[in-house]
């Protein structure tokens, strides 16, 4: 096979180079533009119920009854307290803590159904607030492990508001209690 | 504590292109030290699923029929994204992520008309693809560089992860190749082949224009 014969001709080259760029131009105009963008210049987004794809959703409504809880928990050194609330999957909460003295909590979930003592940890640092907002990942029970780490008696102010079900402090530990662990199966240190 | 954050950050999304997805941004924000193992698989993932590198790869190989121009040509691919990524992320190289993937997508364009021997036809000259896929080669890591940067990585343990992403980004290549190689070397073994390799890179360069265009309005609305 000889190049020349093997070669197109250039006719048949920017033919396709053209068709190329049209087809292209075609899809980007007609189909990505309203899917991705919002943007629709031919129509074609509204007619072929395209636009919706490319639109966020900035704002939802929940179910379920909105809550706002303020609490005060006093901690002396060494000592630990849980506070837990019940979300269902995909429920927010808003939260924003601090404390008077330095801590380290663990903020950690168990879902509905789980064997005792499991549970994931989403965040556990050393730090003396957090704001922020959390969504459900699981439907179950969800919250606060703080431990006073310093010498002094502190206070860790906590609010919360969003579409949980109850809010509890926990202090105390049931009979059988096992350890808690996290996501890599290390043991969450409760008892001081 | 590098794992902390893992599950729950797993559902914002993000726009266009292929970057990371929700999860796996979240995972590199969060990482503070070394993870080879975690960049090695986002950057094998990157490069199997991002089809601008992908297509690219197509055109790339498309006519290579011996296994020693396969791995010369793709060492050289290799050898520029390679340079680019590390000094783009070392250096705090800022491109414009818009700008860098329309560029990508028009190397797809350039090496669809390269297979439709556009150059000599069209223009009378015939370009070193060699070089080409060299230059190419560093426009795609700088691109690789500006999807790393889009996320806050850490500076503890930057380098171990930078060089664990870009080997995964080879793995991934790798992996890629070898699906391709097979079909096409198949593919060649067919009179087929012949008839429609100029519909085949004609396609090409209808995909290259299509990224390139998603990018160009991207630049304009975004940047």
């Amino acid at each position: 096979m000889t190049e020349s014969t093997a070669l197109p001709s250039r006719r048949k080259v920017l033919t396709a180079v053209t068709g190329a760029f049209v087809v292209a131009a075609a899809l980007l105009v007609g189909a990505i533009l309203p899917a991705e963008y919002g943007i629709d210049p031919v129509g074609t987004g509204r007619l072929l119920g395209l636009l919706a794809l490319g639109q966020s959703q900035p704002f939802a409504t929940e179910e379920g009854e909105y809550r706002v809880d303020r609490a005060e928990l006093s901690l002396y050194p060494a000592e630990w307290v849980e506070y837990f609330y019940r979300l269902d999957e995909g429920s927010n909460m808003v939260f924003t803590w601090d404390a008077t003295g330095p801590v380290t909590y663990n903020f950690h979930a168990s879902p509905d159904g789980a064997p005792a003592g499991y549970a994931e940890s989403f965040d556990a640092q050393d730090l003396a607030e957090g704001h922020g907002t959390y969504t459900a990942p699981f439907t179950g029970i969800h919250g606060w492990y703080w431990e006073n780490i310093g010498t002094e008696e502190i206070t860790i102010t906590l609010t919360t508001a969003g579409f949980y079900t109850t809010a509890e402090e926990g202090r105390a530990r049931a009979a059988g209690y096992k350890p808690l662990t996290d996501i890599r199966g290390n043991r969450i240190p409760v008892d001081p | 504590m590098v794992l902390v954050g893992f599950a729950v950050l797993a559902q914002s999304g993000t726009a266009l292109g292929h970057p990371m997805d929700g999860s796996n941004a979240g995972f590199v924000q969060s990482v503070d030290g070394p993870a080879p193992g975690p960049f090695l698989y986002l950057g094998a993932k990157h490069m199997v699923t991002g089809y601008d590198h992908l297509l690219f790869l197509v055109g790339v190989v498309f006519f290579l029929y011996r296994l020693k121009d396969v791995v010369l040509y793709v060492s050289l691919f290799t050898l520029g994204h390679s340079l680019t990524l590390l000094v783009g992320v070392l250096g705090n190289v800022g491109v414009n992520a818009y700008v860098i993937d329309a560029i990508i997508g028009l190397s797809v364009v350039y090496k669809g008309f390269e297979n439709v021997n556009g150059f000599e036809r069209v223009f009378n000259t015939k370009p070193n693809t060699r070089i080409a896929v060299l230059v190419f080669g560093l426009f795609h890591g700088l691109g690789l560089a500006t999807k790393l940067q889009e996320f806050t990585v850490s500076d503890n343990g930057l380098v171990a992860n930078i060089l664990s992403f870009n080997v995964g980004v080879e793995i991934g290549q790798i992996l890629a190749l070898v699906g391709v190689v097979a079909l096409l070397s198949y593919w060649r073994t067919r009179p087929s082949f012949l008839s429609y390799s100029f519909a085949t890179n004609t396609a090409l360069m209808a995909g290259g224009f299509l990224l390139a265009g998603m990018q160009v309005v991207g630049y304009v609305l975004f940047s």
